[in-house]
């Protein structure tokens, strides 16, 4: 009953977020972003993920979760560095806007809700934000950010984020059902080979 | 004269023993009995797949995975992870030699998945 509560909870907390990222996050209004904008939006939305990351290898035990984990810090770091790169090669400064400042009070929020959580109820907590937060960035990368983007480096940057966007989203799918006990496929995800 | 002979002998001796040689490696049928010599067959890491996700190999080639991608994957025997490569970085390779059929996985990245197969 009390796992039952849980996942109620959290799957309407999760569903919040995503509802969050997508109609007040990202499309704050009508007005494009600039790409000085959008490298600021990009590095903000990878560190952010970094960030939880972290926080998951303070607080989790858990094995699959740490995994994750893991590999969310790394290749969020990789992308951040070659954002930076680019930046830096076309003389563009990230410039922080609302869509960035907004993304930043998400994570604080989501950073205390985290806090708050131990054991199980926190790797729960952990990968349904995960799953939510990709799902959005998803969104907004393929619908906003890619659009908007102007320089040609600066969009293929973007799109070539995508195929790993929708592997981490996989990724937090299958570690997700593993958390709740579902069955998935050993170390293959559960997708067909 | 005799020197012109000699040059003569030399010829049919060095024709007939190459006649010999191509004979021997020729099957009745008239295929190449030789085992073919092991090659390099290429799997580029790009888009968060393997490509080409499936590849027919002949016995003991040599496969060469090159990381096109954007972070770095391995390569790791699946299910039991029997071996792996290190973490290959964009940009690297990493190459192993078959035997025998093998299905495979990045550990990093589970859905990336291929399959090696040994033609027969």
């Amino acid at each position: 009953m009390n796992t039952l509560k849980s996942i109620t909870k959290w799957t309407g907390a999760a569903l919040a977020c995503v509802l969050f990222f997508s109609s007040t996050t990202w499309a704050q209004s009508s007005s494009k972003l600039t790409d000085p904008e959008i490298a600021s939006v990009a590095v903000t939305a990878n560190q952010i993920d970094v960030n939880y990351g972290k926080i998951a290898l303070r607080k989790s035990k858990n094995k699959e979760i740490r995994k994750f984990a893991e590999t969310m810090i790394k290749d969020h770091t990789d992308i951040i560095k070659q954002a930076v790169a680019l930046a830096t090669r076309l003389h563009v400064t990230p410039k922080t806007n609302a869509t960035t400042k907004s993304l930043l009070d998400g994570e604080k929020s989501t950073t205390k809700t985290l806090d708050s959580k131990r054991g199980k109820a926190f790797d729960e907590a952990y990968i349904d934000n995960e799953v939510a937060y990709h799902k959005a960035v998803i969104n907004a990368v393929q619908n906003v950010l890619i659009p908007d983007a102007t320089n040609q480096d600066l969009k293929d940057l973007l799109t070539k984020v995508m195929p790993l966007l929708n592997s981490h989203l996989e990724m937090a799918e299958n570690t997700q059902a593993e958390i709740q006990g579902k069955k998935v496929s050993a170390n293959t995800g559960g997708s067909s080979w | 004269m005799k020197n012109r002979k000699n040059k003569w002998i030399s010829g049919v001796v060095l024709a007939g023993i190459i006649t010999l040689a191509a004979a021997g490696c020729t099957s009745p049928g008239g295929q190449n009995n030789q085992a073919a010599a092991p090659e390099k067959d290429t799997v580029y890491i790009a888009g968060m797949k393997f490509k080409p996700a499936e590849l027919w190999i002949n016995q003991w080639d040599t496969v060469v995975w090159i990381n096109n991608d954007i972070v770095a994957h391995d390569v790791t025997q699946f299910p039991d992870k029997t071996w792996s490569s290190d973490s290959i970085q964009p940009g690297q390779s990493w190459e192993k030699a078959f035997g025998d059929s093998v299905d495979y996985f990045c550990s990093i990245h589970p859905t990336m998945k291929g399959k090696i197969m040994i033609r027969q």
